[in-house]
C-alpha cells in the first residue's frame, strides 16, 4: 500500500522541497502548493496518517508501531522525527493530531502531548484496562473524547453508545453503534444539521437521518458529512467554497471573473449576461438540513474525509472524488481551482492505482492506494466521463 | 441662547477609535522641479522627506521599521507557533531580497487564509483580537509585496483593497500602519489618474429632483422642529423626557455642507477606490438580503447611478451603504463632519460615540426598529421620510420573537397587514421629512422607520 499527499506543503508536511529547484527559480510556490499527488516513499506496508494544518503524523504499524511527525518543528534533515521531545510511541495503535496537541492511543493508556511546550510529560493522560483498549477509536476514549482545545477530556454519556466521532472546526459529529448521528457545538453555519443556525451544548440527534443507518461520519471546518449503509453521501453546513458539492454562488462568480479577464477567450458554458444566469440557478450558501449528494453515478462511497473547506470521498470501486476549496492544490486535480461538484482525481486512474483510503489535513489530502495488478483488477472497465450520463458498469 | 461654536479650536474632531496620533502628509514647500512631501511617520523619530518623484516602494519602505529586528511580531499564546513561524517568514522575506514578489504574496496569503478561518470561527463579538491582528499583518505583508517593483495602477488598486480588508476585518497594528499605507497609495492613484468629467451630468440631474412629499406630513403628526437650542433647553425639554425633535441649524458649519459639499464627484475623488460593505436587498428582514464588499466607485455605479438612470426597473436590487463606520476608515471624510455638541450631555467619552454613514439611492428602507442608545441622525444629502413610535406602544408594534430580531417590528409600516397586526393602526406616531441640514434626535429605544426619498447621505451618532 502506498500513501500519496497533495495540497498545502509550506511546512514540508507532505514532502521536503527540492533545494536545488528552489534556488534556481527563487520561487518556491510550486513546492508550497503540491498540485500533483506525491508518493510518500517512506510509507510502505500498513500505516495510518493523521494531519493538522502544519503537520502530518504517520503511524507505522508494521514496525514497532511508532509515530513519526513531519511538518512544523520536525527536523529538516531526517524529514520525519518527533520534536521537540523524544516520546516513546512504540506500540501505538491510533493517533490524533491538532495544531497544538498530539494524542496517542498506547497499550493500556492514552496520552495527549502539547506540541508547543518542552514538557517531558504529556499534558493529559489516562490509564485503561485490558478490556477498554478496544473502546479506543480516537478521538473517542473510554467515557468520552479528546478535544483539541482545553478541557482536553470531555465526557460523553454511555447511553449514546458512541462508535466513532468526527471533530470539526467548532462542532462534533457522532456516530452511534445503531447507526444514528448526533451533533453538537456551534451551529451558525448549519453544520449541526438540525435545520437552523442555533448552537447546541449537548449531543442532539439529527432527525432528518432518522430511520437510516449511517456507517461513517466526517467533519470539516464548518461542514459535516456522513455515509449511509448503502453508500449514499449526505452533507450539510457551509458551502462557501463548494465543500458540500452543491452549487456555490461565490465559486460561480469567481470563475466568471476569471473568464472575463481572459480577454478574447470564449467560454461556451457561460452566457453573455452573467448576472442573469446567476439569478436563475439556485445557489446554496448554508445547508442546514442533510442533503444527498450524487458523487458518482451508481457508485457507493466507502470512505469520506473532510479538510477545513474541502471534502474527499473514496468509492468502493477505488476512485477518489474531491470537491470544495482547491486554492492549495488539495483537490488533486493539478490546479488550484475550487469546485462545487465532485470530480474524480484522474491521477490515480492514470497510474492504475486503486484508492482504498483518504485522510484530509486542514488544507491537504492524503490518499492510500494499491496497484490494480495487486488486486487482480487489471481488467476493470474504464470509468466513463460523468457528463455523458451513461450507465456505469462496476465491479462493486 | 448659545450657539454651537464653529471656532476650529473648540470643535470636537471625531478621532480614530482606539488610536491616537493620526499620520498625515502635508505639502511643505514647492520647488519648480518637483514637490517634496513630508510623510509623518508612525515613529516620529523617523520623520522622512521623500521626493514625490521617488518610487512607490521607497515611500512605503520609509514608513516601515528600518530593519527586521525592529519589526514587532508579538502575539498571545492564542496564536499557534506555526502561525507565528509563517509571520516570521513573511517578515524575513520583506526585508530580504531573495524572494520573488509572488512568493511573498503567497506567504502573506497563507497568513490571510488561516486568520480568515479563525475570524469566521465563533461569533464575531468573541473572535480573539489576536486573530484580527494576525489578519492585519497578512494584509500588510500582501500590500507591501504588491508594491515591490513597479506596480501597475490595477495592482495599486489591489493593494488598496487589501489594506481596506485589514481596516474592515482586522485590528490596528503598528500604530494603524494600514491607514498610513492607504494614504500613500491613494495619492499615487490620484497622480496616475487622468481627469474625468463624466459626472457633471449627474450633478445636474440631482438638482432637478424636487423635494417630494413635504406637503403630505400632517401638522399634528409632525416631529417638532427647533433652531439651535441651548444645551440646557435641549436637555430639559427633549433629552430628559425622551422626546424626539428635529434640531435645525446645528450642522450648518459642517464642511460637508460648505467647503466640501458631499457630491458624488467629491465622494469618488476622496474614497472612490476604497472598499466598503454594502447591504443588498430591499430590507434586512428579507430572505434575499445579503452583504457584499464593493469599492465606493462600484457602489455608486451599480446602486446609486443605476437608480437615477433607470428608475423603472424594480427588479434591480437596492444597495445601501448602511451602518458602516466609514469615518474611521476614511479620515478625510471625518474632517467634513463634527460630533454634535449636545452629545456632551451624555455620560460617554467622545471615543465611545459610534458614528455611522448611511449612503444610498432612492428607496432604501430601514424597517421599524429600536436601538439601545440615543441617536442624532444628521441629514447631509437628500431627503428621508421617517416615522417614530414611542416605546410605550411597543405591544402594538409586534416585535419579532427571535433573539436576533427582537428589536425589529414585524409590521410593514407603509402597508401594514391589518389582519395579522390589528393593533398597529391604533399606535400613535410622529413623522417627518428630514432635509439636508436637519438633525433628528431619536431618543433611546424609540422605534423608527426610515425610507429615502432620493439619493441620500445621513450620518448617525449613537451615544449614551
Amino acid at each position: 500500500m502506498r500513501w500519496f499527499g497533495f495540497g498545502f506543503n509550506s511546512f514540508a508536511q507532505i514532502c521536503v522541497p527540492d533545494k536545488s529547484e528552489k534556488e534556481e527559480s527563487g520561487n518556491a510556490v510550486g513546492q508550497e502548493k503540491v498540485c500533483v499527488p506525491v508518493d510518500l516513499v517512506n510509507h510502505r506496508g500498513r500505516s495510518k496518517i493523521r494531519a493538522s494544518w502544519s503537520r502530518r503524523a504517520s503511524l507505522f504499524l508494521d514496525e514497532d508501531s511508532c509515530v513519526r511527525l513531519a511538518g512544523f518543528c520536525a527536523s529538516i534533515s531526517s524529514n520525519e522525527s518527533f520534536s521537540p521531545v523524544t516520546v516513546n510511541t512504540s506500540g501505538c495503535q491510533d493517533a490524533a493530531i491538532s495544531e497544538t496537541h498530539l494524542t496517542l492511543a498506547l497499550p493500556g493508556r492514552i496520552e495527549s502531548w502539547d506540541l508547543q511546550s518542552k514538557d517531558k510529560t504529556p499534558s493529559w493522560s489516562m490509564e485503561m484496562t485490558q478490556s477498554q483498549n478496544s473502546d479506543v477509536n480516537l478521538p473517542l476514549v473510554p467515557g468520552g473524547y479528546i478535544s483539541s482545545k482545553p478541557p482536553i477530556f470531555r465526557s460523553l454519556s454511555s447511553h449514546l453508545q458512541a462508535k466513532s466521532l468526527a471533530l470539526g472546526g467548532e462542532h462534533a459529529v457522532l456516530l452511534t453503534a445503531a447507526g444514528a448521528v448526533y451533533t453538537w457545538g456551534q451551529g451558525s453555519h448549519g453544520q449541526l444539521g438540525h435545520g437552523g443556525l442555533i448552537s447546541e451544548e449537548e449531543p442532539r440527534t439529527v432527525e432528518a437521518l432518522w430511520g437510516m443507518t449511517m456507517r461513517s461520519v466526517a467533519a470539516g471546518g464548518w461542514h459535516s458529512v456522513c455515509v449511509g449503509d448503502g453508500g449514499d453521501l449526505y452533507v450539510w453546513g457551509w458551502n462557501e467554497s463548494g465543500q458540500l458539492g452543491l452549487p456555490s454562488r461565490g465559486l460561480r462568480k469567481a470563475s466568471q471573473q476569471k473568464s472575463d479577464q481572459q480577454a478574447g477567450e470564449r467560454c461556451g458554458s457561460f452566457s453573455t449576461c452573467p448576472d442573469e444566469e446567476l439569478h436563475e440557478e439556485v445557489f446554496i450558501s448554508i445547508q442546514a438540513f442533510p442533503a444527498l449528494v450524487d458523487v458518482s453515478p451508481s457508485c457507493e462511497i466507502s470512505t469520506v474525509s473532510c479538510g477545513s473547506r474541502h471534502t474527499a470521498a473514496v468509492t468502493t470501486t477505488g476512485y477518489l472524488y474531491t470537491w470544495g476549496w482547491g486554492e492549495y492544490g488539495q483537490l488533486g486535480h493539478q490546479t488550484t481551482s475550487s469546485l462545487d461538484e465532485p470530480q474524480c482525481v484522474e491521477f490515480f486512474r492514470n497510474e492504475n492505482l486503486h484508492v482504498v483510503d483518504v485522510v484530509c489535513g486542514s488544507w491537504n489530502t492524503f490518499t492510500a492506494a494499491v496497484k490494480k495488478e495487486v488486486l487482480g483488477l487489471e481488467n476493470v472497465p474504464e470509468l466513463p466521463p460523468v457528463s455523458t450520463g451513461s450507465e456505469l458498469w462496476t465491479t462493486c | 441662547m448659545t450657539q454651537p461654536s464653529d471656532d476650529p479650536g473648540e470643535q470636537r474632531a471625531v478621532r480614530c477609535s482606539g488610536e491616537h496620533g493620526e499620520a498625515g502628509a502635508s505639502q511643505t514647500s514647492t520647488t519648480p522641479a518637483h514637490q517634496w512631501w513630508e510623510i509623518e511617520d508612525i515613529l516620529p523619530e523617523r520623520r522622512t522627506f521623500v521626493s514625490s518623484m521617488a518610487s512607490l516602494w521607497s515611500k512605503i519602505s520609509a514608513i516601515l521599521p528600518p530593519n527586521e529586528e525592529q519589526f514587532p511580531l508579538q502575539f498571545s499564546d492564542k496564536v499557534a507557533l506555526s502561525v507565528v513561524e509563517m509571520l516570521k517568514r513573511a517578515r524575513q522575506q520583506l526585508y530580504g531580497d531573495a524572494t520573488s514578489a509572488s512568493s511573498q504574496i503567497l506567504t502573506a496569503q497563507i497568513i490571510l487564509d488561516y486568520s480568515w478561518e479563525r475570524l469566521n470561527t465563533g461569533t464575531w463579538r468573541h473572535v480573539d483580537k489576536e486573530w484580527r491582528r494576525v489578519y492585519s499583518y497578512g494584509c500588510l505583508f500582501k500590500a507591501a509585496a504588491i508594491c515591490r517593483g513597479s506596480p501597475s495602477e490595477e495592482e495599486i488598486l489591489q493593494a488598496i483593497r487589501t489594506c481596506d480588508m485589514g481596516l474592515l476585518m482586522g485590528a490596528a497594528i503598528m500604530e494603524n500602519i494600514l491607514q498610513v499605507i492607504v494614504r500613500i497609495l491613494q495619492r499615487e492613484i490620484r497622480t496616475l489618474a487622468k481627469e474625468e468629467d463624466a459626472h457633471e451630468n449627474i450633478e445636474a440631474k440631482k438638482r432637478k429632483i424636487a423635494s417630494p412629499h413635504v406637503g403630505l406630513i400632517k401638522d399634528e403628526l409632525s416631529v417638532p422642529r427647533i433652531k439651535c437650542p441651548s444645551l440646557e433647553s435641549f436637555n430639559a425639554n427633549y433629552l430628559l423626557p425622551l422626546k424626539p425633535v428635529i434640531l435645525e441649524g446645528i450642522i450648518d458649519h459642517w464642511p460637508a455642507l460648505n467647503q466640501h459639499p458631499w457630491s458624488i464627484e467629491y465622494l469618488r475623488s476622496v474614497a472612490g477606490c476604497r472598499t466598503v460593505p454594502v447591504e443588498v436587498g430591499s430590507r434586512y428582514t428579507d430572505e434575499d438580503w445579503s452583504q457584499t464588499l464593493l469599492t465606493v466607485n462600484e457602489f455608486i455605479d451599480r446602486y446609486i447611478l443605476n437608480e437615477v438612470q433607470d428608475s423603472e426597473s424594480d427588479h434591480k436590487a437596492v444597495g445601501y451603504l448602511a451602518q458602516h463606520q466609514l469615518f474611521d476608515q476614511i479620515p478625510e471624510l471625518k474632517e467634513d463632519i463634527r460630533i454634535p455638541d449636545y452629545c456632551c450631555l451624555g455620560e460617554d467619552d467622545e471615543d465611545d460615540i459610534t458614528v455611522n454613514a448611511w449612503f444610498g439611492p432612492k428607496g432604501t428602507v430601514s424597517p421599524l426598529h429600536q436601538d439601545p442608545q440615543q441617536n442624532f441622525l444628521a441629514q447631509v444629502v437628500g431627503n428621508k421620510y421617517i416615522r417614530l413610535y414611542s416605546p410605550e406602544d411597543t405591544e402594538k408594534l409586534y416585535p419579532h420573537q427571535s433573539q436576533l430580531l427582537h428589536n425589529t417590528s414585524q409590521v410593514e409600516v407603509e402597508s401594514p397587514d391589518a389582519e395579522r397586526f390589528p393593533e398597529f393602526v391604533k399606535a400613535p406616531y410622529l413623522e417627518c421629512v428630514l432635509r439636508p441640514g436637519d438633525v433628528l434626535f431619536i431618543p433611546v429605544k424609540y422605534w423608527h422607520y426610515v425610507r429615502s426619498l432620493e439619493i441620500s447621505f445621513s450620518v448617525s451618532f449613537w451615544w449614551s
